[in-house]
């Protein structure tokens, strides 16, 4: 804990991505010959706080620009617009030995270990290259600080000489985890890290983060599109959608008490074993382009509850009880309470 | 007709590898009647996808279905001659796969690749084909489909092509479907449609659906019976409710247990210990044996199935029905 500036504060941060356009495109758009090439509206006016010592899952489906949030958080992209502060510092505006500070405390790990695991080095090289070239061990122990990195997540000291590909995906995005912790970061960034993990090894590596998160006192953002996961290891909840944050609340106000119609809707699909012959009856639609978002709200064409005012005027984010906030014109601008939506939230257990 | 729309017995399918056979599929049973929906659930490398080929016959060498008995209508299908096993693809048995693009051309308008897939089967005009293919798009949901048949598979997005994939499959309302994770890779809302679709199309049609799946949520949600693989077997099987409420298979608990939403928060997660064992290096007796609190020495050799009217399950120390929570 230290003072009162949240550990990163995202205020305001647009991300826009655009093909890069060769001279003679600039040049016959100059003329009128060519348009100028689409806009992904990636993060659009997106606020965000994590506190130390917390976990905050961010969920949202593909498109949504959860992953670009993230990597914009670790410094990896830069803004178009706003900021991302670490500890109340600008990190677009470090410099030098700071700036590298930074880089090395907030680590990211990867959905697939396989594609972010360079397949010709050994394990030891993986995991023993950052601290190495940062300084932060000797070469000569280099091989023991590995060795101990390796127990840490439970993989077998032994077989440090081995490449990714003899390794079990489990494993390997043990070995991931391992590469991250290294640097001895405080804050953790997993995107998507066990999507592709089996259910009965997902198990496994969501224990071995929870453990790591209490041993070392690591900060996570955990991002991820599967809402029982999420449930189960995070602390607060941010619901993104095309771009922006449509609802953030603690954990348990997100289960028992959704606001915002989206968030409802997933809520309501989240595929549970003890629902049995479910009617499936989901919104409606796709998810539309970030390239051409719906004005107003992004939400209002496959929003049940669409009004007027959705399709024109974009909702701002509102705080409906400490905490929860909510982007919904519905009920004041805070929503509509998931008691009054008709959603059948009683078979969904307490959260103690 | 007593015949069981669909029925396998002691289904093997084999690869032969440098390295040695790998038994992928290794003696699977599985029953299916008209309007049943069976969720086949494993973990990668349990033999589920390649249990789904093998009944189309559509296994590649070095893979090769050495032993079983498949039967479709009574008709035996593993001496059917390759004339007679492309008349029932697509016509009378179809498959859709996890990746649409799989089933889809992508240099082909869809509409071409639906006429060309109704007329290998039935000698009807041009015109009617595709008249036919546009009430396929309109059944699993596709808007504007007099307009959107003309389009190439790379103007629909990933749920819109599922969808197109799953129209192809319902052209000659075929009286099986063989899905292997066709949601698996798409949103959650998305996939709840398609889900939906199915769901409304089975019952309406009468069809049977074998559902191969990892994830125990969707299945249960979904489908009437269960069968559960792990390492080329089925450990367990059942109606959803009894495989669901009382497994009697430790690796079925464990899978359940290990679902987020049922387990507490603050508590570790309950977990399986260890790995799948690899497919050429099975431990002898039953495969589960390593991972299993409750193997004993009598798990060194293999459990037969312990089966009365289509629930089993092979453990020599079954979990007690009570036991359950």
């Amino acid at each position: 804990m230290t003072g009162t500036a949240p550990m990163i504060e995202v205020a305001g941060v647009t991300k826009h991505f655009r093909r890069k356009t060769d001279l003679a495109e600039r040049l016959a758009m100059r003329v009128g010959l060519a348009e100028e090439p689409p806009t992904v509206h990636a993060l659009d006016d997106v606020s965000l706080q994590i506190a130390e010592g917390e976990v905050v899952g961010l969920v949202g489906e593909s498109g949504c620009g959860k992953s670009t949030l993230g990597r914009v958080v670790a410094g990896m992209l830069p803004v178009t617009s706003g900021q991302v502060a670490r500890d109340g510092k600008d990190i677009a505006k470090l410099k030098g030995a700071e700036a590298r500070a930074m880089r090395l405390a907030t680590q990211i790990i990867f959905q697939d270990p396989m594609s972010s695991l360079n397949p010709r080095k050994k394990v030891v090289d993986i995991i023993g290259e950052a601290p190495r070239l940062h300084g932060l061990v000797k070469r000569s122990e280099v091989r023991a600080e590995v060795e101990r990195l390796m127990g840490l997540v439970g993989l077998d000291p032994a077989m440090a000489n081995r490449y990714p590909h003899q390794f079990s995906g489990g494993q390997r995005q043990r070995i991931g985890i391992a590469r991250a912790l290294a640097v001895n970061p405080d804050f953790l960034i997993c995107d998507e890290s066990i999507a592709a993990l089996d259910v009965s090894i997902q198990a496994q590596v969501i224990n071995l983060l929870v453990r790591l998160r209490e041993e070392l006192s690591l900060t996570l953002l955990f991002i991820s599109h599967d809402l029982s996961v999420v449930r189960y290891i995070s602390d607060r909840v941010v619901i993104m959608y095309l771009g922006r944050v449509v609802e953030t609340a603690p954990t348990d106000r997100i289960f028992d008490a959704a606001r915002h119609p989206y968030t409802q809707a997933l809520l309501e699909e989240i595929p549970r074993i003890d629902r049995r012959g479910h009617r499936f009856s989901s919104v409606k639609g796709e998810i539309p382009s970030p390239v051409n978002p719906p004005q107003g709200c992004h939400f209002h064409p496959r929003c049940p509850f669409a009004m007027d005012r959705c399709r024109t005027e974009r909702p701002a984010l509102t705080q409906a009880s400490p905490g929860h906030s909510v982007a919904c014109h519905l009920d004041g601008g805070t929503g509509r309470p998931l008691s009054e939506a008709g959603v059948t939230t009683g078979d969904i257990p307490a959260i103690d | 007709m007593s015949d069981p729309l669909l029925e396998v017995r002691g289904l093997r399918t084999w690869f032969e590898t440098p390295k040695g056979t790998v038994k992928a599929v290794d003696g699977v049973d599985l029953t299916l009647e008209r309007g049943e929906i069976l969720g086949l659930v494993g973990e990668s490398g349990s033999g589920k996808s390649i249990t789904g080929f093998s009944l189309l016959g559509l296994v590649d060498p070095p893979g090769r279905v050495v032993e079983g008995d498949i039967r479709f209508l009574g008709e035996d299908l593993r001496s059917a001659s390759p004339r007679r096993l492309r008349d029932l693809r697509g016509n009378r048995i179809a498959m859709i796969f996890q990746d649409p693009m799989m089933t889809l051309n992508p240099v082909l308008r869809i509409g071409t690749q639906m006429i060309e897939t109704v007329r290998a089967h039935a000698k009807v005009s041009k015109a009617e084909a595709r008249a036919k293919a546009r009430d396929a798009l309109c059944q699993v949901g596709i808007p504007h489909p007099d307009e959107r048949i003309d389009a190439y598979p790379h103007e629909f997005s990933g749920g819109m092509r599922q969808r197109v994939a799953i129209a192809i499959a319902l052209l000659h309302k075929p009286d099986l479907i063989i899905a292997d994770e066709p949601t698996t890779a798409l949103d959650v809302t998305i996939q709840s449609q398609i889900l939906s679709e199915v769901q409304t199309l089975t019952r309406e049609m009468g069809m049977g659906l074998i559902w191969i799946s990892h994830d125990l949520g969707v299945v249960g949600q979904l489908a009437n019976k269960v069968a559960v693989m792990y390492a080329g077997r089925i450990v367990e099987r059942g109606t959803v409710d009894e495989v669901l409420d009382t497994p009697r298979h430790p690796y079925t608990r464990g899978l359940i247990d290990s679902l987020p939403m049922e387990n507490d928060r603050g508590q570790p997660l309950r977990q399986i210990p260890g790995n799948a064992p690899p497919p050429l290096g099975r431990p002898e007796g039953c495969p589960f044996r390593p991972r299993c609190a409750r193997a004993t020495e009598a798990c060194l050799s293999e459990p037969a199935e312990t089966e009365a009217q289509g629930r089993g399950w092979r453990c020599f120390h079954p979990l007690e029905e009570e036991a359950m929570a």
